[in-house]
């Protein structure tokens, strides 16, 4: 199968479905004739010219609440780019309370066929305002559809159907993903949400993670084997909604969970996944549930330091041992 | 500085339909409003309303024969004066307070906020004062796109003006030169608040929207054949694709900012003055009778029509049934 980038996958995507669907519309900051300062969006401006994708001026609560304008009007298909995820602080109200509940709080009368994009995470010294991973907060919120891809191919398939999906999507990118190749058929294809994907079968413990610690927790899968260790890795691939029976055959099948992510540890999303998983199989475990998150202090800009801040695969190596040292 | 609207109307110039609906509307909004207020005082309805009496003018001038259901508006959170005027049934009004499933919301219990009616343009509205005006330009960015002559009027307080997203929002509308009208329901307060103690212009809210080169006026919004005649002119403007317009609009509350509110913040001699000269109803009618049009005989029969056409909205309002419990687990999503 042919092999392309994360970049790609997205790429592709977005030009797929603009062409499919006329009503839908791309804005954000130098997503247009520069193509995105990922480079995400390139050649759609080229392609569908203004006002299907245009460049908005330096304003995120009025990128992401003009999106909600548009998407209620049931005349338009929005798909806004946040240029860095962290913004999302700067649309919270929109992207919490509009995006999110504008449709059941006014009755159910509308639809919110929203994909707001939102590249995020640790990569090259960006500094505690432009490396954040803030997905959690979202699952917070009811009405957002919360979308964390891990694979290029994940993600060409996530974002096709988050632009056709008629409800508000959050769509997160890690950045480091972005040059990552993998395979991607040439043929169309759908993800689902709320469908978790076993990256990797084992029988010893559960790995739960998302985005770039997909990644990262299938390179110690392969060491921890070599140490006769089969960890099974399971992508969510959404938060919300969430698949829980995956995760929940998979814990039943092994009784020992790591949890990783580059979200801060506190109240990342790894807490509702450990949360839910006591609640329904707490006597399937055979050890303390772990987490592994990035600590609980602000990302230094320094690329030095910002190593630390990252779950490696040492750490995921270290915390399975602990797990698998518990006695049974 | 903002240009003070101001124009010679003469009642001879219009269509006397036109006029006769002005004045119906006007006379609908505050009897739904005092009867909203009596069912609260009958403990049906929360407290938590901002009424809407004193300012009917601006809405039934701004709305009234001159929007189709097509285009749209964001109504703001002081009664329920646009969307009357914008022919949202009253019983649907009444359901979202009284919390039954006759309510746009069915159920919900929208209050003064959350009521919707899609079918004629009227989107809803943000419990976060003023963050419609970043969504008014999205739907008109919408319209522009798809290339109808749809218009949206976006109204808010003189409170909601002070928001950060008045200024996202008025350079987008200058930008893409969007289909959008602003209408700022200035009553002078935010909550206790003097617009003084507020704001920093020239000498207008009007005013900021003139740094982004948006026509803009000042008009009195108590004027409802003035409110008319500015928000025909902007109209024109949006559907000939000049652009939007900002208008402020000079009105002033009755009431306070809530039912229960002391309203102590305010002097009672200019509250009067507004009450006894500047009252829109009451001046209107005088036109009307003055003019010849019609009689004092005739508008008070209209009252009782349109007061006999709220108590029925009431009653069915009040007689559908409250939601079951699932309701608060259905509609989230499409």
């Amino acid at each position: 199968m042919r092999q392309i980038t994360m970049r790609e996958a997205l790429n592709e995507a977005l030009h797929e479905e603009m062409e499919r669907d006329e009503s839908t519309v791309l804005f954000g900051e130098d997503v247009a004739k520069f193509g995105g300062i990922n480079k995400v969006t390139q050649g759609l401006y080229e392609k569908y010219g203004a006002p299907r994708v245009y460049d908005t001026p330096i304003a995120e609560a009025t990128i992401v609440g003009a999106a909600v304008g548009m998407a209620i009007t049931g005349h338009a298909r929005p798909i806004p780019e946040l240029q860095f995820g962290d913004f999302a602080s700067i649309a919270f109200d929109e992207i919490f309370n509009k995006m999110g509940k504008w449709r059941f709080m006014h009755g159910g009368q509308m639809e919110m066929p929203i994909t707001l994009r939102l590249p995020v995470g640790i990569a090259g010294g960006a500094g505690p305002e432009h490396s954040q991973s803030p997905q959690a907060l979202f699952m917070h919120g009811p009405g957002l559809q919360i979308v964390v891809p891990s694979t290029p191919y994940d993600a060409k398939g996530l974002l096709k159907t988050s632009i056709r999906d008629n409800n508000a999507v959050l769509f997160f990118e890690h950045k480091l993903l972005y040059d990552m190749k993998g395979d991607v058929p040439e043929e169309e294809y759908l993800i689902p949400f709320g469908k978790a994907d076993i990256k990797r079968e084992g029988e010893d413990l559960t790995i739960i993670a998302t985005a770039l610690q997909v990644q990262t927790s299938l390179e110690a899968a392969e060491e921890l084997s070599n140490q006769g260790v089969e960890a099974e890795v399971i992508d969510p691939r959404t938060l919300a909604p969430l698949d829980m029976e995956t995760i929940l055959n998979s814990v039943r099948k092994t009784g020992r969970v790591l949890i990783v992510h580059e979200e801060s540890k506190t109240g990342g999303s790894g807490a509702e996944i450990a949360a839910q998983i006591q609640e329904e199989a707490l006597f399937d475990l055979e050890a303390p549930i772990k987490r592994i998150g990035s600590p609980d202090v602000p990302i230094a800009q320094s690329i030095h330091l910002e190593q630390f801040y990252r779950p490696n695969a040492q750490q995921i190596i270290n915390a399975v041992n602990e797990i698998i040292d518990v006695p049974v | 500085m903002a240009e003070i609207y101001q124009r010679d109307v003469n009642l001879e110039d219009y269509d006397p339909d036109l006029l006769i609906e002005l004045y119906k509307t006007m006379v609908k909004i505050r009897s739904f409003d005092e009867n909203l207020i009596r069912l609260m005082q009958e403990g049906k309805v929360s407290g938590f309303y901002h009424s809407g009496i004193g300012s009917e003018g601006l809405s039934a001038g701004s709305i009234t024969k001159l929007l189709r259901d097509e285009d749209y508006i964001y109504y703001n959170h002081r009664g329920c004066n646009q969307k009357i005027a914008k022919g949202v049934p009253l019983s649907k009004i009444y359901g979202d307070f009284l919390g039954t499933i006759e309510g746009t919301t069915k159920g919900l219990g929208a209050g003064i906020v959350h009521s919707a009616d899609p079918s004629r343009g009227v989107l809803g509205q943000a419990g976060t004062i003023g963050s419609q005006l970043s969504l008014a330009v999205g739907s008109a960015f919408a319209s522009q796109m798809k290339g109808t002559d749809q218009v949206t009027i976006v109204y808010f307080g003189d409170g909601a003006a002070s928001r950060e997203t008045m200024h996202g929002s008025l350079n987008w509308a200058k930008l893409y030169n969007l289909p959008v009208i602003y209408i700022c329901e200035n009553n002078e307060y935010a909550i206790s608040c003097h617009v003084s103690e507020t704001h920093g212009v020239k000498a207008h809210i009007a005013d900021w929207s003139e740094g982004y080169g948006i026509p803009n006026c000042v008009v009195d919004g108590n004027d409802v054949l003035l409110m008319h005649e500015v928000t025909k002119e902007a109209i024109e403007r949006a559907k000939k694709g000049r652009g939007p317009t900002f208008i402020e609009a000079q009105t002033f509350r009755h009431r306070g900012h809530f039912e229960g509110d002391p309203y102590d913040y305010i002097d009672k001699a200019v509250l009067q003055d507004w009450k006894d000269n500047r009252d829109p109803i009451k001046n209107f009618k005088k036109q009307l009778i003055n003019s010849g049009l019609t009689t004092e005989d005739h508008l008070i029969n209209l009252g009782k029509q349109v007061e006999e056409e709220i108590l029925q909205a009431i009653e069915i309002a009040e007689n559908a049934p409250m939601p079951e419990r699932n309701r608060i687990y259905e509609g989230l999503f499409a």
